[in-house]
């Protein structure tokens, strides 16, 4: 089993991952993209998006899932970070969930780039427990771009210290 | 000079120690080497052949006496007594322990300093020109705005991991002494019709494998929009950049594949939706960090100053250095000088540490405590009363740092080349000293005048080889250095790429060669014409010529 | 057409240090006379299978193979730059005057 875990720690994944074409279960499912999702319940549905897929196209369907996937074939590859910041700009408010081998030294920009959960392979699990990913979360706590969630932004540190 | 404020200072703080953690976890398994290794090249540092590298960040290539001095204590206390300033406005140093570098990174924390990002595939040190703010042909110092891309671009969320690495250069001159039509994106100080200052872009330039010159993707950016902007590229290369092939990942092939024009449109739909106001730095934040690079309080002086005048005539060799190595100040009584890093057969931008303490002590003591460094590999000292030169130059002789050879034939970049870099394929620093002992008669190199040799020892080009009025690549043919020869190239203005003269030549020949070339254009140039401007009137036929004949 | 094979030695990186080092058959020398010779690929390949261990990556980075010739008896890289490695020291004279009976 992969691990999933979110800034409050490790979760339980609800979430089934589904196959090209293969048919809905009862619970919570991931289609890969683009998925036949219509009709389905949105609470209920969520896809999985490879990182050259223009988040654009995935606009459409924001109304439509409570999830969305984004792949990270390897630590180095970098795509999904602008990805997950594209669909947060296009205003979806739904859960983001990084999957693939990150390292816990990743899991700061992640957030930042508006993912909420990253679901990791378990070899790299294994070598990277829950107490590292806590640690790098809190590694640097400021941060100088503007528009990114999470770290206490400098520049409106700066700004706050000017009085304005 | 930019000095950090606390919030620079904790950022800089929770970095060293969260390398610090990431060393011990390399230590202990839970990070793989090939997990590790972005990690510590993101903070500086290589592997190279002998031992650890690690390169500093002298952003835009300003520092003061302070840091200076702490560059000094670092060679000295651990490594081996000495520093190689590189073409990117940065410093290495060759034998670090792995053990050892979070205490070097706090050390350099102390004097406000960093490793971050001068390595790996991120936005990386932000370049400029050497004589930002004293330069007579200025718009405005550009190392505000370096600085505030410094500040954005570290630890970038979204930009960490790119394709591959991202160069950024910025010039607020007429004249382009940063290099920027060869660099990822290179930013120009404009002002428009208006009147308004902003920023021409420039993208896709670069050296390496495919040389490239940049091509212009904005004519005018309002200064409010730079971060934004810049987004903007960034992400459409971080998405459509090719990853299947690390050498054609740079930017440089995104925009010659997809062409300037459709990059562009990527760029402005893009921007189109981007919130810009979420984005955008504020502008009382620019004026900040704007007010810290304001001139120094430079006191009055008549632009004649009859200590200097009497030192002149008293002393050739002040004299000459002088001539040779002074830039034009645009405050009167002053002077900005070029310490060259290039003694005859030296290693080019080396510096031991006693040096290091010198140039410290020099620019504390006559330079209003401001330091560049260049990407020829040399040092500036911007600020120095004309009344003080003399009391100066006699500082730098008594450590060898008073070369009268800016510009000249024996002011040779070159990369480390095989003696140290994993990846060369064969070495330049011996070549740049042989080169430099056959021209080390003064007189010979002022005949001969302006003439930039550039020397990588690999296709990666770090020596700049492709924009060197004479350019030299190392390569290996079969087991043997082997060393490919270009003529023409140039990184100013009118940047040029050099073209090669032909088939390669062996370790040994090459001083000969370019001895040859220099014979070849004192023979035919026209009164006052410098290399470079023969070459380009007469072309490459007399100097194939000069070099091949005899071998046919 | 496959080149012959010709002797090899293991080498690395030391992963605190940095240093060049040698596979002796029993530890990591920073000599590469100390090094263990493999005349055939088969004796290679194994060695190198034997070092695949966390343990051997818990202090070394990068294991490859180096074409050797003997030299007194005693094995050196054929290729410059492994050359250059062996010797542990650029090939000029890099070191500021200060610092020279230090690193000897
Ligand atoms: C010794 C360790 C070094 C290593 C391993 C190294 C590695 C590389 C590599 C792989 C490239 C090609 C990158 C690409 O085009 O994507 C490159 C380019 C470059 N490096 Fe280095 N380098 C080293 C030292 C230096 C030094 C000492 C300098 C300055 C003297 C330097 C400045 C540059 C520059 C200016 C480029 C060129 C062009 C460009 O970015 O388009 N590097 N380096
Ligand atoms: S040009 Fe090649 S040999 Fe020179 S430093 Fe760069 S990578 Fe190394």
């Amino acid at each position: 089993m992969p691990t999933l875990r979110d800034i409050t720690g490790i979760l339980e994944d609800a979430w089934t991952r589904l196959d090209e074409g293969a048919d809905a279960p009862a619970g919570p499912a991931i289609y890969p993209f683009p998925g036949d999702v219509a009709g389905n319940d949105p609470a209920l549905t969520g896809i999985h998006i490879a990182n050259d897929v223009d988040p654009e196209s995935v606009v459409p369907m924001f109304d439509r899932v409570s999830l969305i996937s984004v792949a990270f074939p390897a630590f180095t590859d970098g795509r999904g970070f602008s990805i997950g910041r594209r669909l947060r700009e296009a205003g979806y408010t739904g859960r983001l969930r990084a999957t693939g081998p990150v390292l816990a030294d990743q899991f700061r920009y992640l957030l930042e780039c508006g993912f909420d959960e990253v679901e990791v392979p378990d070899a790299l699990a294994a070598r990277q427990p829950q107490e590292q990913w806590e640690r790098a979360a809190d590694a640097v706590t400021l941060n100088y771009q503007r528009g990114y969630a999470g770290r206490r932004n400098i520049l409106e540190a700066r700004r706050e210290a000017r009085g304005v | 000079m930019y000095s950090y404020d606390e919030f620079d200072e904790r950022f800089v703080r929770e970095r060293v120690a969260q390398f610090r953690d990431q060393v011990a976890r390399r230590l202990d398994g839970s990070l793989t080497e090939e997990e590790f290794r972005p990690l510590r090249l993101m903070n500086g540092l290589y592997l190279q052949l002998h031992a650890y590298m690690l390169r500093i960040a002298i952003p835009y290539g300003s520092m003061n006496g302070r840091q200076m001095r702490m560059l000094g204590t670092i060679a000295e206390k651990w490594d081996r007594g000495y520093g190689h300033f590189t073409t990117r406005q940065n410093i290495q140093f060759n034998w670090p322990k792995l053990k050892d570098i979070p205490d070097i990174l706090d050390a350099l924390a102390d004097v406000g300093m960093h490793a971050i990002q001068t390595s790996g595939n991120c936005i990386r040190n932000t370049t400029s020109d050497p004589f930002s703010g004293v330069a007579t042909d200025e718009i405005e110092d550009p190392r505000a705005t370096c600085e505030l891309i410094r500040q954005w671009s570290s630890l970038h969320p979204e930009f960490t991991f790119l394709g591959r690495k991202f160069k950024i250069a910025v010039t607020g001159a007429s004249s382009d002494r940063a290099a920027i039509r060869v660099h990822d994106i290179g930013i120009e100080i404009v002002k428009n019709e208006a009147g308004e200052t902003g920023y021409r872009i420039l993208v896709g330039g670069g050296l390496g494998r495919t040389p490239m010159i940049g091509k212009e993707l904005r004519a005018f950016l309002p200064r409010e929009e730079l971060l934004p902007y810049l987004e903007a590229c960034l992400r459409v290369y971080n998405m459509h950049g090719r990853r299947d092939n690390k050498y054609k990942a740079r930017i440089k092939i995104l925009v010659h594949e997809l062409g300037i024009d459709t990059y562009r449109e990527h760029v402005e739909a893009e921007y189109a939706r981007i919130d810009r106001s979420n984005t955008a730095a504020d502008m009382a934040e620019f004026a900040r960090i704007a007010e810290q690079f304001a001139p120094p309080a430079y006191p009055e002086l008549p632009e004649q100053s009859a200590i200097f005048e009497r030192a002149l005539k008293a002393h050739p060799d002040f004299a000459h250095w002088v001539e040779q190595n002074g830039f034009a100040h645009r405050v009167p009584g002053f002077m900005a000088v070029t310490v060259s890093l290039k003694p005859v057969g030296g290693a080019p931008g080396d510096a031991t540490s006693e040096q290091l303490r010198v140039l410290a002590e020099a620019a504390e003591q006559y330079s209003m405590d401001e330091l560049r460094i260049t990407h020829e590999q040399n040092v500036v000292l911007p600020n120095v009363k004309k009344d003080e030169l003399f009391a100066l130059w006699t500082l730098l002789k008594s450590q060898g740092l008073d070369a009268p050879n800016k510009g000249l034939v024996t002011d040779i970049i070159a990369c480390p080349g095989l003696d140290y870099c994993a990846l060369a394929t064969a070495r330049s620093i011996p070549v740049a000293q042989e080169i430099s002992k056959r021209f080390s008669d003064p007189a010979r190199m002022a005949d001969i005048g302006p003439l930039a040799i550039k020397i990588s020892g690999c296709i990666n080009a770090c020596g700049h080889h492709h924009v060197g009025h004479i350019g030299i690549l190392g390569l290996d043919k079969a087991g043997v250095e082997s060393y490919q020869i270009t003529l023409g190239g140039d990184p100013a203005n009118d940047a040029s790429l050099g073209e090669r003269t032909g088939p390669g030549f062996s370790y040994d020949q090459v001083p000969g060669v370019i001895e040859t070339l220099v014979e070849t254009y004192l023979g035919l140039r026209e009164p006052r014409e410098t290399f470079l401007q023969t070459y380009r009137r007469v072309g490459m036929a007399p100097f194939k010529e000069a070099l091949y004949a005899d071998a046919a | 057409m496959a080149r012959a094979f010709r002797p090899v030695v293991l080498t690395a990186n030391d992963l605190v240090e940095g240093d060049v080092v040698w596979w002796t058959g029993a530890v990591w020398s920073r000599d590469v006379s100390d090094a263990e010779v493999f005349d055939t690929p088969e004796a290679a390949e194994a060695a190198e299978a034997a070092l695949n261990t966390p343990e051997h990556a818990a202090c070394t980075v990068g294991i490859v193979r180096v074409e050797v010739e003997m030299r007194d008896g005693a094995p050196f890289p054929t290729l410059r730059r492994e050359q250059i490695r062996a010797e542990r020291r650029p090939t000029f004279d890099y070191l500021p005057t200060s610092k020279v009976s230090e690193a000897a």
